[in-house]
């Protein structure tokens, strides 16, 4: 049985959705600027805080615009903050060890859920288990091992572990989705004769690319913001990421400069919104087609 | 057909990548660790064994009780929060805003891809007292409730609701992206049936949306809680896990344990219980959700 | 092995041995402090030395001791490192990871660079050895506003009651007497230390180490006591455990606060005339007061040589010798004349403009009886967290005076 992907909600109902004419009494007007307001003015006070000199954090109140728009904090990020080189870091093995979890998780889930074999109920339960493993538990061997194949303060330490982590939730997840829809279509491929390889290239990685932007996204999320692993073996200034590099502007006795952090922090974030934003129609595009079954 | 879904070689052309990856860089280590529990010292002075009594000192160690019971708590209303609000603003998109709702949605999304050390930063300046009124202070003050005026961080009750309200404001935008998708798939057929019988409004949530919402609701919550049980940077960044150890959670406790004071043994023997914490709540959650 | 493999690998150790290049671990900035005086000089001797390349690389403070622990552990420490635990610096000076820096500088024949006063103090805390560099020598004390001071008709207080006084005269005029960041939480175990060593006498922590004194004795009990009194009525402010170092530092250069508790390191700020609102001239230094009963004298200083500084002993070898020589013998004389830094390396040329504050330091410093360390350094890491966390909550009267101290011995065995 093929499953049609229904056409969204929003765009089919012609007429207002009987949830929203009963409340139609609550003005939805509020409700979105207040939503909108939450989300977006701390972003814009980061934005403006980052013009402050170190004077205007300490007097005034908070939501004063800064006096002037000096970019000295801008330069200081730049020069001493190395925000630039910090972002591209991040992006240099965040990008890699997406790719490499969708690849091999993608073809570990279809291995695990589609073929047949005696060990498989074990090997799921396996990579099941590691999606409980807090990543502090093998913090020590792990740095050991890397050091020993002098992987250490390489790229590679940082995106060999993010794609282990990142394995196990997307197995679990793209196992789950094989599970519900795929079998029949993949079965009656194999009886038309196709390979199994042919299946997986022309019938099943098409098939799951929805799935596949949800997975990325959610994987995203935890490389993106990831600190432990990259704190840990990465020693050379040069290589780190945008949040390690970001606990940068506190000293020896833990001075903070505030102005700098901030315009950091704007620096940092600035091309992860432009980027976002760019991107945004085809992930919420992907994410809407796609469907998020557990 | 069997023998095609049986090939031995394709199997592990298929699994084995993943598999080789994840044996050598997960299981090993943690077999390794296990080991550590059993011993005391530290990588440079040498371990030597000590049976299980790294297991007797956890069992006794009120820091270790106070710090599990920490991040269950936090995990716990940080995952409920993230779901809850990530359904409601999911619920807004799809009934409310419909077509309109693109440039809300991007605007949600946008802390999820923030970087956890900017946000915490961000929050300490918003939640501040001194030396000029946070955000929440300059507020309680302007409408002349200065009594309420406290230094929100700097308490321990106060400052685990900061970090609640900063990791729920980070990552609702995510989990309401991920509930979107989920109502998007809810056929229209199935809806226009329960109308014709008679459910409408929160009577259609409860009893039409909710159940078919379920399995996403699940997934979404398993994600949120595989993160929360595991919170270490915002703490870290945030309050550093104080006033005192006030908001100390295991992740913390255990790193420091291992890597502040050297002692690598217990380090992994906490390591070992807050293993077990996310294992017995995962299984817990996949089991209910392979019920339904 | 054939005789070219051989001339090869001859040629290929001989490449290894000739290139010495020298890294240094540091938690502070490029830019910044001694890290910053090294850099320069390490980069003047690349220049005619281009076989020993310089790099700088960089720790949070927050995660140094971790790094350390991993990079000992698979034994690739970096030539020159911080380090701010001395068991951990004890364990690899057994394992021969940090330099004996006595022989070493005795070897090179600059030993004489070196300030007793300094290495003394090192020694204090290191076991009787010198393996970390004195690359700054901090005294503590108590900075305040002197026109703040005039205004209120308040002298310089020799006793803990004066200055208890002096906080209240000011506290009920409506300003705040003490600036301090407790969410650094060393400056408020600072005060219990001070408190301390004038109750028992500036060897108080080395007693309590050798086991003669104990944590929980009346008089430690007393000065956690006096610390939190001073919490208590509000004398640091609003949220004293949220406010960070750069704050409190603020809040004393714009007149908000008039006293602050700090090391001389702090100078640099002060010296920073966009920061300080109330001008060099206009800031005094007094020493920890006398408390009643008291055995300390007010001669003896609370004094540090800044984050400790490590040789890794693996490449302490004749090229790295020149290396030190050639920083060392100049660092001194540098950091003084470029930051208006104390270092525990003798000047031989005092630079003519020294900056005020300096020159006090200087004076003070050269008074000094006898030094004392501050208060969790002879602590194992875990007593320290035991005595910095607990101090927030001893200052916000979330924990008695008693159960702070015993929760501290308890800590300390």
């Amino acid at each position: 049985m093929t499953r049609i992907a229904p056409a969204p909600l929003a765009e089919r109902s012609g007429r207002p959705h009987p949830l929203a004419e009963r409340l139609q009494s609550v003005p939805l007007f509020v409700i979105v600027a207040l939503v909108l307001v939450v989300t977006v003015y701390p972003l814009v006070w980061m934005l403006l805080s980052s013009f402050k000199t170190a004077d205007e954090f300490s007097g005034g109140v908070i939501w004063a615009l800064p006096r002037t728009f000096s970019f000295d904090n801008f330069v200081r990020a730049w020069t001493v903050g190395k925000m630039n080189l910090y972002f591209v870091n991040s992006l240099l093995s965040v990008i890699p060890s997406l790719a490499l979890v969708i690849l091999m998780g993608v073809g570990a889930a279809f291995g695990l859920e589609i073929m047949r074999w005696r060990l498989k109920t074990s090997v799921s339960l396996l990579f099941l288990l590691g999606i409980m493993i807090p990543i502090q538990m093998v913090l020590l061997p792990l740095f050991t091992m890397y050091f020993r194949a002098h992987l250490l303060d390489t790229r590679w330490a940082l995106i060999l572990t993010y794609t282990a982590f990142g394995l196990p939730t997307t197995i679990f997840f793209l196992t789950g989705y094989f599970r519900n829809f795929a079998r029949e279509i993949i079965e009656a491929a194999v009886v038309d004769g196709a390979t199994i390889y042919q299946v997986f290239w022309k019938v099943v990685l098409p098939m799951v690319m929805n799935s596949v932007v949800t997975v990325a996204l959610v994987q995203f999320f935890f490389m993106w913001n990831d600190l432990l692993v990259s704190l840990t073996f990465i020693n050379n200034p040069d290589l780190r990421t945008i949040q390690a590099g970001l606990l940068n502007f506190a000293g020896q006795y833990g001075q903070r400069e505030w102005g700098p952090t901030f315009a950091s922090v704007t620096l940092a974030v600035a091309p992860t919104v432009i980027v976002y934003l760019l991107l945004n129609q085809k992930i919420m595009k992907g994410l809407t087609a796609g469907a998020v079954k557990g | 057909m069997e023998r095609t879904l049986r090939d031995w070689r394709a199997i592990t052309v298929f699994v084995g990548p993943a598999l080789l990856l994840f044996v050598v860089i997960l299981v090993v280590p943690i077999v390794w660790s296990l080991g550590y529990t059993l011993t005391e010292g530290s990588v440079i002075a040498g371990f030597h064994f000590v049976g299980l009594s790294n297991y007797v000192r956890l069992a006794q160690d009120p820091a270790f009780w106070s710090a599990l019971w920490f991040s269950v708590k936090y995990a716990v209303l940080v995952s409920a929060g993230q779901v809850f609000f990530g359904l409601m603003l999911a619920l807004l998109y799809s009934f409310y805003l419909k077509r309109s709702s693109v440039l809300v949605r991007t605007l949600v999304f946008l802390p999820v891809v923030l970087p956890t050390v900017a946000v915490a930063q961000l929050f300490v300046k918003l939640f501040a007292i001194a030396p000029q009124y946070g955000f929440l202070n300059s507020f309680l003050h302007a409408v002349h409730l200065d009594d309420l005026v406290q230094p929100w961080l700097g308490q321990g009750g106060s400052a685990f609701w900061v970090i609640v309200v900063m990791d729920v404001w980070k990552a609702m935008g995510l989990y309401a992206v991920l509930l979107y998708t989920g109502l998007m798939d809810i056929p229209e057929d199935t809806l226009e049936a329960a109308r014709l019988d008679g459910a409408h409004g929160w009577k259609l949530t409860q009893f039409i949306i909710l159940p078919l919402l379920t399995p996403v609701i699940v997934t979404s919550l398993i994600f949120s809680l595989n993160g929360t049980l595991k919170v270490f940077d915002s703490v870290l960044a945030l309050t550093g896990g104080g006033p005192g150890t006030s908001t100390t959670p295991l992740t913390l406790y255990m790193y420091k344990t291992s890597f502040s004071y050297s002692q690598y043994g217990y380090g992994s023997t906490i390591a070992v219980a807050l293993t077990l914490l996310c294992m017995i709540v995962s299984l817990i959650i996949i089991r209910r959700s392979r019920e339904n | 092995m054939t005789t070219r493999t051989a001339a090869l690998s001859a040629l290929l150790v001989l490449g290894t041995t000739l290139a010495a290049p020298v890294t240094f671990l540091s938690v502070q900035n490029e830019d910044q402090g001694a890290t910053k005086i090294i850099g320069e000089l390490a980069r003047e001797y690349q220049k005619t030395n281009p076989a020993s390349p310089y790099t700088y690389q960089n720790a949070p403070q927050t995660d140094l001791a971790q790094k350390l622990q991993l990079l000992a552990a698979s034994s690739s420490l970096p030539t020159v490192y911080n380090i701010d635990q001395p068991a951990l610096l004890g364990q690899l000076y057994k394992t021969g990871q940090a330099a004996d820096l006595e022989a070493t500088f005795k070897k090179l024949g600059i030993y004489n660079t070196l300030n007793p006063a300094a290495v003394a103090l090192i020694k204090r805390q290191n076991d009787g050895r010198l393996v970390t560099l004195p690359l700054e020598l901090n005294i503590e004390g108590f900075w305040y506003n002197k026109a703040i001071f005039a205004a209120n008709g308040l002298k310089e207080p020799r006793t803990w009651a004066e200055l208890v006084k002096d906080a209240a005269t000011l506290n009920a005029k409506g300003l705040q007497p003490f600036a301090a960041s407790g969410d650094q939480k060393w400056p408020l175990t600072r005060l219990i230390g001070g408190y301390a060593a004038r109750k028992y006498g500036y060897d108080v922590m080395d007693r309590v180490k050798a086991g003669t004194l104990k944590l929980t004795d009346p008089g430690f009990v007393e000065a956690a006591r006096a610390v939190q009194d001073l919490g208590k009525k509000n004398y640091f402010g609003k949220g004293v455990n949220t406010v960070d170092y750069a704050t409190a530092v603020d809040q004393f250069l714009q007149g908000k606060a008039a006293m602050i508790y700090m090391g001389s390191w702090v100078l640099s700020d002060f010296n920073d005339a966009a920061r300080n609102k109330i001008g060099t001239q206009n800031i005094g230094l007094f020493n920890f007061p006398a408390v009643t009963g008291g055995k300390g004298s007010t001669n003896d200083w609370s004094l540090n040589t800044g984050i400790s500084t490590a040789v890794n002993q693996k490449f302490n070898d004749a090229d790295l010798g020149n290396w030190i020589k050639y920083v060392f013998t100049r660092y001194g004389n540098k950091a003084l004349a470029e930051s208006g830094m104390i270092t525990g390396f003798t000047v031989t040329q005092t630079p003519r403009n020294l900056p005020v504050l300096t020159s006090l330091t200087q004076t003070k410093l050269k008074a000094v009886k006898n030094g004392y360390l501050w208060f969790e350094a002879n602590f194992s890491p875990k007593a320290t967290s035991v005595a910095t966390d607990n101090a927030q909550l001893l200052v916000t009267g979330d924990i008695t005076p008693q159960d702070y101290m015993s929760k501290l011995q308890d800590a300390l065995k």
